[in-house]
């Protein structure tokens, strides 16, 4: 528990539905997510916890519903897309570090193209992040010549170099190798205990247990059930959710 | 790189060499009546090709070889790949003087008069030009510059002057010709000068216009007087109905014979040596100059027309992926659909006839400028294509990583997208630009002359063809391969960022 979680609301997501085409993948969720807040979301896999965690930033369109920031509606037709963006961190499964560019430039590229930095500034910025994720001696290296677990810490810092109010992340340990999930995992946590609020969809359950202020599970096109970590590992109401900790555990 | 060059000579002088010792099928000249059954070579569009044309029937049975330039036809006399070449008189004793072994057969193939063209609506200029010739006929202008250009005792002694004192004050008279026809339009030096284009500057006097000559193929004169890409034609046009349908001719100036020549008994190739071949190609008159004229040339077209073509290429193939990933843009789209499918469904060579005689038909515009513009929208075609192969190619999650930052669209594909897919296609563009450095050189087709013209330059004043082409095969050889280690060395530099 990050124990950081104040009363303003930072994210709501009122009746929100998605479908692709005439497939169903969301329905009628609602949700509020606290400022310093870690939302653990987990579910078995097709539950629709990834394209959830997509509209939160409009990488995926919503059909139908609202989804507010800090009591802006990103859903709405005339939302500046690309300044909520900013607010808002994303880190994927599969890292996307841009290769071309080195670890540096990866961090500043955004900052600078978007004139909130200076190159000096942004400069300055990436070095302080690489510094806090291990890798400030990765600093003029290419993405290519990074391991798994290091690749995903310097798609951390590039968003943090964003100065995000939310970060959100997309099952960030699942294309790792097994050996490099902590040290992916404990910069989360640093994170989380520094009061980021974090929504993260993830197959890590001890992470969701340790870390997460809260957990989603999500079935059915939907939350099918939400609590602390206590109550969703150790009193599990529904058959879906005993079912899958039975799987997972 | 110097092995590569060697070696690649070697081929093309074993190629040579096979090439010259095909002398089967071939069937004896000796007189028109041999002409059925026989290969008879002409030049492409004059009256020797309209009238061997008629030897073609069924009940003849003799094949045509048309040729783009007299000297290429002589040049396939000696090799045996045709019977006999049928042409106008002095051109074709021009044209052997230099090679023992071929002769002209006494008896005339047939008789023409030469008259210059003109724009059918172009009546005022037609009657003025009449009006001069006969001026010049009269008072013996005409015959003096026929004989300074033909005849052993005349040849020299009257070359023409313009009268003193005579002004410019009607402008510019623009002339198409084509110098590969002695002595009536050839090159001297990088000068054009002739009977034809002495009677022609001799008329512009009369007319109080100066005369400007624009070199072309022979069979684009009528094309470019009738387009008004000039004003009129001298080029020892013979007068045929079929012409006259789609131009005015003036009166006759010259009647000439047309002739047949064949291969005589000692029939052999030149006996000078290799040095002196070299001496005689390159460094006599100054014919380097025109390798280095051409050379020029074709390097800024294919400069010019590469830039512009990425540029174009680059911009298309945005439209088109941003279209298919969002819809958006649709009547951009559907342009560019339709410029890729005629662009790429038409020979480059049809696309730039019609930029320059159609597009530009009634502006007088550089033909440089003509020639890169073709080409740009040309190479464009297929870079685009390139482009968006490049472009899809780009793993989907980095417009994702880019989006989440919060860069638009744009910035996105500026400086996330487009930097990968330049990597991933620069062989497939390394090679367009290759393709785009030898397409031009179709430059000739209208009259500008590029590296490959250059060396026809040569060709039809040295009747040697050997020598300008392998020479000019060697510098597109030699550029090729400067461009292919510079994009090896791109290649390398942005493949840094890989293990």
């Amino acid at each position: 528990m990050s124990g950081n979680v104040n009363d303003q609301i930072l994210i709501e997501v009122k009746n929100l539905s998605k479908s692709f085409d005439d497939n169903s993948v969301l329905e009628n969720v609602n949700l509020q997510i606290k400022k310093g807040e870690v939302v653990a979301i987990i579910g078995p896999s097709g539950c629709g916890k990834s394209t959830f965690i997509r509209t939160l930033n409009q990488l995926e369109k919503v059909s139908g519903g609202n989804i507010y920031l800090d009591g802006e509606d990103i859903t709405a037709k005339d939302a500046n897309i690309n300044d909520i963006r900013r607010r808002v961190g994303m880190v994927f499964q599969h890292f996307n570090l841009f290769p071309h560019l080195t670890i540096g430039q990866n961090l500043t590229l955004a900052p600078v193209k978007l004139g909130i930095m200076s190159k000096k500034e942004a400069d300055d910025k990436a070095c302080e992040l690489l510094k806090r994720v291990g890798l400030l001696d990765k600093k003029d290296a290419y993405p290519d010549s990074l391991s798994g677990g290091q690749k995903q810490r310097i798609a951390i810092a590039r968003s943090l170099a964003m100065n995000p109010e939310v970060m959100l992340f997309d099952e960030p340990t699942s294309a790792l190798d097994p050996e490099m999930v902590g040290e992916v995992l404990s910069l989360m946590k640093e994170l989380a205990d520094d009061g980021m609020t974090m929504a993260v969809v993830t197959h890590e359950m001890r992470f969701a247990r340790e870390v997460a202020d809260r957990v989603l599970f999500f079935d059915e096109k939907g939350i099918k059930e939400e609590g602390t970590p206590e109550e969703i590992f150790e009193n599990p109401k529904s058959d879906r959710l005993k079912e899958f900790l039975s799987k997972v555990l | 790189m110097k092995k590569k060059l060697f070696s690649a000579f070697a081929i093309i002088m074993m190629l040579a060499t096979a090439g010259c010792s095909s002398d089967n099928n071939s069937k004896k000249v000796e007189s028109i009546d041999d002409l059925p059954g026989a290969t008879i070579g002409v030049q492409l569009g004059t009256t020797g090709d309209i009238y061997a044309s008629d030897y073609e029937a069924p009940e003849y049975g003799s094949t045509v070889e048309r040729f783009n330039k007299i000297t290429d036809a002589v040049q396939a006399l000696k090799q045996g790949k045709v019977d006999c070449v049928i042409a106008d008189e002095q051109p074709a004793i021009a044209s052997i003087e230099t090679e023992s072994g071929l002769a002209i057969l006494d008896e005339p193939f047939a008789l023409e008069d030469y008259a210059i063209v003109i724009a059918k609506d172009n009546d005022a200029l037609l009657s003025d030009i009449n009006v001069a010739l006969a001026e010049l006929q009269e008072d013996g202008t005409v015959d003096n510059i026929i004989a300074n250009y033909i005849g052993d005792e005349t040849k020299g002694q009257y070359p023409y002057v313009t009268p003193d004192g005579t002004t410019y004050e009607n402008g510019t008279l623009v002339v198409a010709t084509n110098a590969a026809f002695k002595p009536y339009e050839f090159y001297d030096g990088s000068e054009i000068v002739g009977i034809d284009i002495d009677i022609i500057r001799a008329i512009g006097d009369k007319l109080h216009m100066e005369i400007e000559i624009e070199d072309m193929e022979f069979d684009s004169i009528i094309n470019a007087v009738s387009s008004h890409k000039a004003d009129v034609g001298i080029a020892g046009m013979t007068m045929t109905e079929e012409r006259a349908k789609s131009i005015n001719f003036s009166s006759s100036y010259v009647t000439s014979k047309q002739v047949m020549i064949v291969k005589g008994n000692n029939a052999s190739a030149s006996n000078l040596s290799f040095v002196e071949k070299l001496k005689q190609n390159f460094v006599d008159n100054d014919r380097w100059i025109y390798i280095l004229t051409g050379l020029k040339n074709t390097l800024i077209i294919a400069l010019l027309a590469v830039i512009l073509g990425v540029i174009i290429g680059f911009l298309v193939a945005v439209v088109r992926v941003s279209h298919d990933k969002t819809g958006i843009l649709p009547v951009l789209n559907a342009l560019c659909k339709v410029y890729l499918t005629i662009i790429r469904g038409t020979p480059a060579m049809i696309q730039l006839l019609i930029i320059y005689y159609v597009v530009f038909q009634s502006v007088n515009v550089s033909k440089i400028l003509v020639a890169v513009i073709a080409f740009a929208i040309n190479s464009g075609a297929y870079v685009a294509e390139i482009m968006r192969g490049g472009i899809m190619s780009v793993d989907g999650g980095q417009t994702e990583a880019g989006r989440s930052l919060g860069l638009s669209y744009k910035q996105t594909m500026i400086y996330i997208i487009l930097p990968q897919a330049v990597k991933n296609v620069l062989p497939a563009l390394a090679n367009e630009f290759i393709t785009l450095i030898k397409e031009t050189s179709i430059c000739g087709y209208i009259g500008l002359m590029d590296l490959t013209r250059g060396g026809d330059i040569i060709r039809s004043q040295t009747y040697e063809a050997f020598l300008p082409l392998i020479a000019v095969a060697l510098i597109y050889l030699i550029i090729v391969e400067i461009l292919t280690v510079l994009v090896g060395k791109w290649e390398k530099s942005l493949r840094k960022s890989e293990r």
